[in-house]
């Protein structure tokens, strides 16, 4: 288990009731795929290391949140500490995707003074024949917030990689760039740890105590 | 865009599952372990619709280990008599116990490099043998665990360490440079729990009324412990063994932080209504706010009576009686998974003597095969640090959970009282599984170890109960941060109009 990272990116997923949040992240965090599974209760956590170039790690901690109406309060708290958000619409769901417009104005009033980098996501792709949202209005719509938009399927495992690596790419370009920077009392962005740079003090109390036997 | 990646299967996955698949139906791998390891599990099982255990002559078990009863914590509690010896913190008292015990037995193998010293530095400093110093220092542990605010037990042999090393320092270092390491593993150890203001041996109270709360201390502790590993190459085992990091892969921290936050934020609820009531009203409502305090108080004293009748079989099916009384829709499944997980694996070892497969014979199941010789102690201890860390992960996340639920979820014919009641027992409950884990793991690590030097040894033993007894002390401040959230639900309930204020602000639709 390699431990050592560059950054660490706190993620929001958000969207609708029943849209494929959990789904999605657990197939992206565990591999796999649950056929049944609870609605989520106020928030859950999850993290993966992400490799955005080769030895480049990115430590990816992501807030699964309750799409239910009555956890709202609870999961709004989330949205002022995530740098990174994915929001979620059923392409088989018409009603969740007219609520996008509805998702970002909440986080906008909520995440207030920092930014959320949002990427939209068509969830359950694979259900194409049940459609009702068509790609190109969905990329319409990505377009007039400025996000960019994909569309995924945790249950054949299409995109859902792509999907959270793109978005922590594009953060990290932002990040590079100091257009984000890590700032005191913000969890958004925290620097990683590298070897052989940081020395704790206890560290070198014991190599001194050492020298002396 | 919907072309398949092939890749999706994570390859760099951090945090392992949670849940491992497999090996683990609850209820099923539960017969009790060994008859060494656990012999109070061989007793009745127990009824699992009991609201209440019953009180038991306390003298058969742990009693002789267990400290007496601290009177501070019992304010007006008639069921409890002070000289009832196994109540309260004297329960977790006995961690101390196990933790010293350890501790003055590798003071003894130590001693064996070290005993001239000290007793030169006895002679010259006036101080008792060591073993004397770890008796006297137990006795004034317990004396001392009585008020629990400056003068937990550690403090005791943590005294007797620095004035060890002090005397061995100054008397000559190349003698004892082995033992020393022992003694710095320890006194590390006991650093921490000191420095990271581990409420172990010092308990909430102390630990709140710092101004920083139980997640900020972890989560310090553990990039302090991250910083630490990066820094050597070697570190990964040391890193497989470290509470701190393990409880924040299976997403501990996160939960506890999310739990402080309800907490949090429920208590400035109630305080304002508290503000804005008065007279009979403000009464009335103290009245009742008190009995839901006196119910988060119980845990600690009548459930101690009960002495460890929780078979194997019956920790998950007690755990999801209680969670059906507190009628939340959340289940205790993946504790209940992680928790069997973690006996199946002991069962495993303990059946299959480390000692016989030392000439590479047979290996184990396949999660501990790589190492079965001369590791296999460190693997026994790394996998203890592992399941505790897991088990406490998961209790919090339950807590954290129950919170949301009681705050958010649908009404319940269930009052906040009755759910502080079973929430207390449940707590209990969780502790005590955590003990006898704990105490099963040192057997296994005994068993396996017979041919290890103490040295080797004890450390390991130590670090097991100490984190043991670290997750118990977690897992009961978890429990508190609950308080105002039921008082708040109480007090929502009583005015019956929950304030689910967001309900008309918000637009989005739900399905």
């Amino acid at each position: 288990m390699e431990a050592i990272w560059l950054y660490q990116f706190r993620l929001i997923v958000i969207g609708d009731s029943t849209v494929g949040k959990s789904c999605l992240i657990r197939r992206f965090t565990e591999g796999r795929f649950a056929q049944v599974s609870d609605p989520t209760v106020g928030v859950d956590f999850f993290s993966r290391l992400v490799e955005i170039e080769p030895g480049k790690r990115i430590k990816l901690q992501i807030w699964d949140t309750a799409g239910q109406e009555r956890f709202r309060s609870i999961t709004r708290a989330y949205y002022r500490n995530s740098v990174g958000g994915l929001l979620l619409f059923d392409i088989t769901n018409r009603r969740s995707f007219q609520n996008v417009h509805e998702w970002l104005e909440e986080t906008k009033v909520h995440v207030q003074p920092y930014q959320i980098v949002f990427v939209l996501v068509g969830h359950k792709c694979d259900l194409d024949t049940q459609r009702q949202v068509t790609r190109h209005e969905a990329e319409k719509l990505a377009a007039a917030y400025g996000m960019k938009y994909i569309e995924t399927s945790a249950r054949d495992a299409i995109n859902v990689e792509k999907a959270f690596t793109d978005l922590t790419r594009d953060i990290y370009e932002l990040v590079k760039r100091g257009e984000i920077t890590i700032q005191e009392g913000w969890e958004g962005v925290k620097s990683g740890f590298v070897p052989n740079v940081v020395h704790s003090s206890e560290e070198v109390v014991k190599s001194e105590r050492r020298c002396l036997c | 865009m919907s072309d398949k990646d092939d890749s999706e299967t994570p390859v760099l996955t951090e945090a392992v599952p949670i849940l491992e698949d497999g090996n683990c139906e609850p209820a099923k791998n539960s017969e009790s372990v060994d008859q060494n390891a656990k012999p109070e599990s061989k007793s009745e099982p127990i009824a699992s619709t009991r609201k209440r255990p019953e009180a038991k002559p306390s003298s058969d078990l742990e009693t002789s280990e267990v400290l007496p009863v601290p009177v501070s914590q019992a304010p007006g509690k008639e069921t409890v008599s002070k000289d009832v010896p196994q109540t309260g913190w004297g329960y977790w008292g006995s961690w101390g116990k196990s933790l010293l015990s350890s501790a003055s037995a590798t003071v003894a193998t130590v001693g064996q490099g070290i005993s001239t010293v000290i007793e030169k530095a006895e002679t010259s400093l006036g101080i008792p043998s060591p073993s004397e110093v770890s008796t006297e220092q137990y006795a004034a542990g317990e004396i001392n665990t009585k008020d629990n605010e400056n003068s937990s037990p550690m403090a005791g042999p943590f005294g007797v360490f620095s004035t060890i090393s002090t005397a061995v320092q100054s008397t000559g270092k190349s003698v004892i440079s082995g033992g020393l390491d022992a003694l710095e593993f320890i006194g590390k150890k006991t650093m921490d729990v000191i420095a990271e203001g581990d409420p172990g041996f010092k308990r909430t109270k102390g630990l709140m009324n710092r101004n920083s709360t139980l997640s900020q201390v972890l989560r310090e502790a553990k990039e302090k412990e991250e910083l630490r590993t990066s820094d050597e190459v070697t570190m990964e085992t040391e890193k497989k063994t470290h509470y701190g990091l393990l409880f924040d892969e299976f997403q501990g921290l996160s939960h506890l932080e999310a739990l402080e936050m309800l907490s949090r934020e429920s208590e400035i609820k109630v305080k304002s209504i508290l503000n804005s009531l008065s007279g009979e009203e403000l009464e009335t409502l103290k009245l009742e706010l008190q009995q839901l305090k006196e119910a988060f108080s119980l845990a600690e004293f009548c459930e101690e009576e009960e002495e460890e009748k929780i078979g194997d079989e019956d920790f998950t099916k007690e755990i999801t009686e209680l969670f059906s009384q507190l009628h939340v829709s959340s289940k205790p499944e993946k504790l209940a998974k992680a928790r069997n997980t973690a006996h199946e694996w002991i069962r495993t070892s303990l059946t299959k003597p480390f000692t016989e497969q030392e000439e590479g014979e047979k290996l184990l199941e396949a999660e501990n095969n790589e190492q079965v010789n001369k590791n296999s102690i460190e693997d026994i201890h790394a996998f203890a640090i592992r399941s505790l860390a897991e088990l406490t992960a998961c209790s919090i996340e339950l807590f954290h959970k129950t919170a949301a639920l009681v705050l958010h979820g649908r009404k319940q014919e269930v009052t906040a009282i009755e759910r502080s009641r079973t929430l207390s027992q449940m707590t209990v409950v969780l502790c005590k599984e955590l003990s006898s884990l704990s105490k099963e793991f040192t057997t296994c690590l005994t068993t396996a170890g017979v041919k290890e030097k103490a040295d080797v040894l004890n450390p390991l033993i130590t670090a097991v109960f100490l984190e043991a007894s670290n997750s118990a002390s977690y897992i009961q401040d978890a429990f508190q941060l609950l308080l105002p959230v039921l008082e708040i639900s109480l007090i929502e309930n009583k005015t019956e109009s929950p304030q689910h204020e967001l309900q008309s602000q918000r637009p989005l639709s739900e399905q």
